[in-house]
């Protein structure tokens, strides 16, 4: 039976041997890259609608100030913060992205609130378009956060298991990717309301 | 030193035990749990539609793939049982790979009765076409007012029929020929390249040599098909291998017959693998969906 016992050791040593991991490593880094610019485009295309958005609910509402000043100011905050790929590193900057990010999603959700009380904005065809847009927008950016979230987690777990941990410190020079937080997650999955009636 | 047939004999049914345990977690077997079965073009779960309706619209949907290789499914539901309308039709779409890989040209067109609730879930490939926007309008005003008035199946057709206007011709197949599934074919390539080579492997080295021997050439030709990265390769290699390494110690120095009860246990697990992807002539032809189009409800 010795003998059978070391060949038995032997194939589960050379099974932890061959996955040193560099390449999935750098599979994995450009995945959660790709992942993240995905995520970026969908928050600049919610962005992009909001102009219109606010315009139309003037035409309206126009002594909403408060509200559309906040929806204007806050994706003033959020277009003016732009991470890239190679930025993604540092968890403070990222911190900072989520904040100005849900910080717009509110007064979004404000903003579609206040459009409830106005029967007549309610029923323009401009704003249902404009809202089943947003709707559409904030769906994708749930998509694309769930996908980088699902490669990030991925990438983390390479960079800290052994032996890859060792290929990830001492070779690639690789530390854990920050990632969207669970509350925030929550926060997310819940897009503001916006119903057709 | 040990006598070599006891030491398969000790190794048999572990073997086999690691086969099963293979095929029970194999993802093709076992999908995931909420997602039904891609059945046909049109999976009406709450029976509301008729037959000729069924039979009309998956006629439909098959003529414009034919067309322009938008592959376009309808799935009717009696309850979303709690799930978030969105998170669902996106995990639905995107387990059943409507659309071709690369072009991800497929759109899913979801509706739960007791929520009263509706989906279009466009692919990235069609966002451009049919975007939010035309989805909601279709959603407003074709299928909602049919719906409202109690027409489920008329509902349907319509929704249908102006999805696939409002897409035709955005797409052409390269030829005329039906395009084929690609991304089950890939896995499935995968894993018949592995399943040879694991089988030659397992073959040449347990022929005249010593067992240990078969064992490092089962191990290193699954070292092989992981440098490649072809995951189920690696599987489908290294059951292959140690299964034919079990099975040839076994059938040597035994009568015929125990060999041949081998090979048959062999070859009926092989057509397992094989098995799972294919499903009654429509599959996903591997798709993406990015979460775009619309959602409405009645």
């Amino acid at each position: 039976m010795g003998r059978g016992l070391m060949i038995v050791v032997g194939v589960l040593m050379s099974a932890s041997l061959w996955g040193c991991g560099y390449n999935d490593l750098q599979g994995l880094d450009e995945d959660t890259k790709a992942a993240w610019s995905e995520v970026v485009n969908q928050y600049q295309r919610r962005a992009d609608l909001i102009p219109n958005l606010v315009a139309t609910v003037k035409g309206y509402a126009a002594h909403e100030k408060e509200t559309l000043e906040g929806v204007v100011e806050a994706r003033a905050k959020a277009t003016a913060i732009q991470i890239t790929p190679e930025t993604l590193k540092d968890p403070v900057a990222f911190e900072q992205f989520q904040k100005v990010q849900a910080g717009l999603s509110s007064a979004l959700g404000r903003l579609i609130a206040v459009a409830e009380n106005y029967p007549n904005l309610k029923a323009d065809q401009n704003f249902r378009d404009l809202q089943s847009q947003l709707e559409g927008t904030e769906n994708r950016i749930a998509v694309a956060r769930k996908r980088y979230i699902d490669r990030v987690a991925e990438f983390n777990k390479m960079v800290r298991y052994f032996p890859t941990n060792l290929t990830a410190k001492f070779m690639l020079h690789m530390e854990e990717k920050p990632n969207f937080t669970v509350a925030d997650e929550k926060a997310v999955a819940k897009p503001p309301e916006v119903k057709f009636n | 030193m040990m006598r070599a047939p006891s030491l398969s004999r000790v190794w048999r049914v572990p073997a086999r035990l690691i086969v099963l345990f293979g095929l029970l977690l194999n993802p093709f077997l076992v999908s995931a749990l909420d997602v039904p079965p891609l059945t046909g073009r049109v999976v009406d779960l709450a029976r509301v539609l008729s037959i000729q309706d069924t039979e009309h619209l998956s006629d439909q949907l098959k003529a414009h793939e034919e067309k322009t290789g938008n592959q376009v499914a309808v799935l009717i539901l009696p309850s979303l049982e709690g799930e978030p309308l969105e998170a669902y039709s996106h995990r639905v779409a995107t387990t059943w790979k409507l659309g071709q890989k690369g072009t991800d040209n497929g759109v899913l067109l979801l509706v739960a009765l007791k929520e009263r609730k509706l989906r279009i879930e466009v692919g990235y490939g069609l966002e451009g076409t049919l975007t939010d926007l035309r989805s909601a309008r279709i959603i407003r005003n074709e299928i909602v007012p049919r719906f409202k008035a109690g027409d489920i199946p008329g509902g349907v057709r319509a929704g249908t029929e102006a999805i696939l206007n409002t897409i035709e011709g955005t797409y052409q197949a390269a030829d005329d020929a039906v395009p084929r599934p690609e991304g089950a074919t890939s896995a499935l390539q995968y894993v018949v390249i592995g399943i040879v080579v694991g089988f030659l492997a397992g073959l040449i080295l347990s022929q005249g040599l010593r067992r240990a021997r078969a064992l490092l050439g089962a191990v290193l030709s699954f070292m092989v098909a992981q440098a490649a990265s072809l995951v189920w390769g690696v599987a489908a290699a290294g059951v292959t291998a140690v299964l034919l390494w079990v099975v040839l110690s076994a059938a040597g120095g035994r009568q015929r017959r125990r060999r041949a009860d081998d090979w048959s246990w062999y070859s009926s697990g092989g057509g397992g693998w094989s098995g799972g992807s294919s499903d009654g002539g429509f599959s996903g032809g591997g798709g993406d969906f990015g979460g775009g189009g619309a959602s409405g409800d009645w």
